[in-house]
């Protein structure tokens, strides 16, 4: 893991930079795990930075959730560049937002954070349900080792870990312009088990999996909001002419928003796994979004976030695409 | 409607399901029941699809009373247009297991309801339910009621509190709606000793001292016209700038009320439909002129404290909070209403 | 015996349902196709329903999603064959789309035979006969679409 050190030094050199406005990084959050987004203007505030296996959240999103309010006469665009710490999942994420031109390479710096994975908060609370003081969370080798009123307990990683985690092939952020610490090399590969054995049963089964989950749904779209990659001026649940999506919560109509937003990130998804992180009804929405990811794998050996040059997996083709089903 | 004094009796805890069975062929129960890890308040038809080991419901049991999507007339469109009332229900309702948190916030928002208008929906499903209680033995970490002068074993607001002493629920009825309830199966209860009453304090106070997060605000009364004074301190800009901008904690908490009113249509008939919306959307307070009285998350961020904590009050003298810590275990960014509300006390006017 | 009867009756009423299907066919080949097909008197199911658009690559894949939530049993885009895009590549796009689309939409339980598409040229007459009554017919067998569908209870 990180050196804070380093970090809040790295941080601190950025935010005395003149062409710099702002870093975004991780503090600690208000109780137990939480961990919370903090922005630093300054390097006092710079101090307060914390990076630890509980810093889930992928920052990338405040990138594009910058307001920009009209400029008054006179006055001038601020194009100053903002840091940002990234972790492998995230870097990614940034990546496929310069791929499709959403932001300039140079009005970003980027710390990257060699990941080693992070924690799954539903995981952890679950086994300390009660733990309202911050807890130290360190990581030693296969294990994290909390410390819990002056206690240290050992866990063994792969209870606490994301699932997106255990099967991560890029730890290691794609993109950085300083990277703090040594680079984590993945031996991992993702399998797709979950997805694989869902796609094989009966329709019937798959419907009935899915048409439960989207019941629970209450459309408040956090999945949307937490997503780096949902950064339309206005997205398709709120355009009103033509109304594709109606407000009323049903069957039918959840079903099509969480089918469209998954579809609107096929070959965009980094697979940070933030939506399902943030959903409040716990509906799986990784197994949606993995499933796309698996498919333009193996349909058009896409991998979404990864090179910078290649061009959105949507607005190219290869002449010898797939037409298996077409008549 | 309230009794004055209240009458006290015990249920056997052998004895809930039966009571559960009797009461079933008249109303209809809605009960917490767990799904996926997370409790719902759900129509039940036999005691056992219920659990009573929870700490709160996911989705508060406003969602009874307030539909998400709520039919409110159809019509058809073409040469004869006619416009059809939606049938209200007339089921009568029993809401099992309540907390005392959740069933406050009916009566927080009831006002917005009756105030300048009899709203139909709405009253015919509240004045229709019965709110059985269950007092919260075991608070969770972001309970903070105690904060709002709730208590998690308050008997106001409901008509009946069901308290677990052990092997036994200490039963109090604090309406003639409760009274009817239990009169029709009063075989069922026991009147209540005193040592049970002391029983039901001693667990209170329990689950009182569990509570161990607090607004660190010393008079409620003082904080409320203090937010007067704040308005445009840069404070509500540093919290705004990590919010997302979901409707979690709106959709979740149990006094958000607002909703907005939609036509969905086919090509010869409609309906017009009314959902929960949420505050914390950029669309919310979207004029049709384009123009935004509230651009920014800034706006939006603290227009969501401020109508809690001072713009209700001042309409209608409550705090439109009551503590039961939804909006804090869902944010996925961690923006905490006790941190913002005690830093925001902390803010030089 | 019972048993025999009732497969039976719900042959028959399989028979009987007659879909509603959707076509989006492109302007500049698949329409054209289609128009071939009527002009040169071809019989086929009058099941479909045609929207022309510009190109397939028009097709925004709630269109299909949406058809469906409306009331179609079934969707039949149309597009030129690979190469002979008006616009050069929209029905390469479009190709892409749809693939993802069918795999996800059998991924949640719909069936993706009801979402199919075909090359039509402007001289294909014959062809899009064809493909409309084999389309037809599948859906046919598929029965009324139990999913998506809007209830609109009111």
């Amino acid at each position: 893991m990180v050196n804070e050190k380093q970090l809040r030094d790295e941080v601190k050199k950025l935010v005395s930079r003149d062409d710099v406005k702002y870093v975004i990084g991780y503090e600690q959050g208000t109780y137990g795990f939480q961990v919370t987004p903090s922005f630093a203007f300054t390097p006092e505030e710079a101090e307060r930075f914390i990076f630890s296996p509980l810093c889930a959240n992928n920052l990338s999103v405040y990138l594009m959730l910058e307001e920009k309010p009209p400029l008054r006469k006179g006055e001038k665009e601020d194009t100053r560049k903002v840091g940002l710490v990234v972790k492998g999942c995230d870097a990614r994420a940034v990546v496929q937002i310069l791929q499709e031109k959403g932001l300039k390479r140079e009005s970003l710096v980027i710390i990257g954070v060699p990941c080693t994975g992070v924690i799954d908060p539903k995981k952890i609370t679950v086994k300390f349900p009660h733990q309202i003081k911050p807890v130290d969370v360190r990581e030693e080798g296969n294990h994290y080792v909390l410390t819990i009123n002056g206690k240290n307990q050992k866990i063994p990683k792969d209870e606490l870990l994301f699932e997106k985690c255990k099967q991560c092939e890029y730890p290691t952020p794609v993109i950085h312009d300083v990277l703090l610490g040594d680079e984590v090399k993945s031996t991992k590969k993702e399998e797709y088990k979950e997805i694989k054995t869902l796609e094989k049963k009966a329709l019937k089964e798959k419907w009935e999996f899915w048409s439960k989950a989207f019941d629970r749904c209450i459309r408040c779209y956090a999945c949307r909001n937490v997503c780096p990659l949902c950064y339309c001026k206005e997205c398709i649940v709120d355009q009103l002419s033509p109304q594709w999506i109606y407000r009323s919560v049903n069957r039918s109509e959840n079903t099509v928003w969480n089918l469209i937003r998954a579809y609107h990130l096929a070959g965009r998804c980094s697979g940070c796994g933030e939506c399902e992180r943030a959903c409040p009804m716990n509906i799986p929405l990784t197994m949606l979004n993995k499933k796309i990811e698996k498919d333009i794998k193996e349909l058009f050996q896409y991998v979404a976030g990864v090179n910078l040059e290649e061009k959105p997996l949507l607005a190219m083709f290869k002449p010898n695409d797939t037409e298996d089903t077409i008549l | 409607m309230k009794v004055s004094t209240m009458e006290k009796y015990i249920l056997l805890k052998n004895k809930l399901p039966e009571w559960i069975n009797m009461i079933t062929p008249t109303y209809t129960i809605f009960a917490p029941v767990k799904e996926e890890d997370l409790v719902f308040f759900k129509p039940i038809t036999k005691p056992s699809e219920m659990t009573l080991a929870y700490s709160n419901a996911i989705v508060p049991p406003k969602a009874q009373m307030f539909h998400q999507t709520e039919t409110m007339f159809t019509f058809t469109q073409g040469k004869n247009i006619r416009v059809n009332p939606a049938s209200l229900p007339d089921e009568k309702i029993v809401v099992f297991g309540i907390r005392p948190c959740d069933a406050k916030s009916l009566s927080i928002i009831d006002p917005v309801f009756t105030n300048d208008f009899e709203d139909p929906y709405y009253l015919t499903k509240r004045k229709n339910a019965i709110l059985v209680g269950l007092s919260c033995n075991q608070p969770t970490v972001n309970c903070f009621c105690t904060s709002l002068n709730g208590s998690p074993a308050s008997p106001e607001h409901l008509d009946i509190l069901l308290t677990d002493i052990g092997d036994k629920y200490y039963v109090e009825l604090n309406s003639e709606k409760g009274k009817q309830l239990v009169e029709k199966t009063k075989k069922l209860f026991t009147p209540a000793t005193d040592a049970d009453s002391k029983k039901k304090k001693d667990v209170e106070k329990k689950a009182v001292d569990a509570i161990t997060r607090q607004m660190k605000i010393n008079n409620v009364d003082a904080f409320v016209k203090k937010l007067d004074t704040i308005f445009d301190a840069p404070y509500w800009k540093t919290i705004a700038m990590k919010c997302l901008g979901c409707g979690a904690c709106t959709y979740l908490c149990p006094t958000c009320h607002c909703f907005d009113i939609q036509d969905e249509t086919t090509l010869d008939k409609g309906a017009r439909i009314r959902v929960w919306d949420s505050c914390m959307r950029p669309e919310y307070t979207l004029h049709a002129s384009g123009h935004n009285p509230r651009p920014e998350r800034m706006n939006r961020v603290r227009n969501r404290v401020y109508h809690k904590y001072n713009y209700y009050p001042k309409n209608h003298q409550m705090i439109a909070c009551v503590g039961c810590g939804r909006c804090i275990d869902n944010c996925p960014v961690n923006i905490d209403i006790i941190d913002v509300i005690t830093k925001a006390g902390e803010v030089k006017p | 015996m019972m048993q025999t009867t009732q497969v039976e009756v719900k042959k028959k009423m399989k028979k009987d349902f007659e879909p509603n299907i959707i076509g989006f066919l492109c302007n500049w080949c698949s329409y054209a196709g289609a128009d071939l097909a009527g002009t040169s008197r071809m019989q086929y199911p009058p099941n479909l329903k045609v929207i022309r658009v510009m190109c397939s690559g028009r097709i925004n894949p709630i269109f299909v999603i949406n058809a469906l939530q409306q009331g179609a049993d079934g969707v039949l885009i149309g597009g030129c064959h690979p190469g002979d895009c008006h616009y050069e590549r929209g029905n390469y796009l479009a190709r892409r789309r749809y693939a993802i689309l069918r795999e996800l939409l059998d991924y949640v339980g719909i069936d993706p035979r009801r979402v199919r598409m075909t090359w039509v040229s402007a001289s294909e007459g014959k062809k899009f006969a064809d493909v409309v009554k084999e389309v037809t017919d599948e859906i046919r067998e598929l029965g009324p679409i139990q999913q998506l569908k809007r209830e609109n209870t009111w």
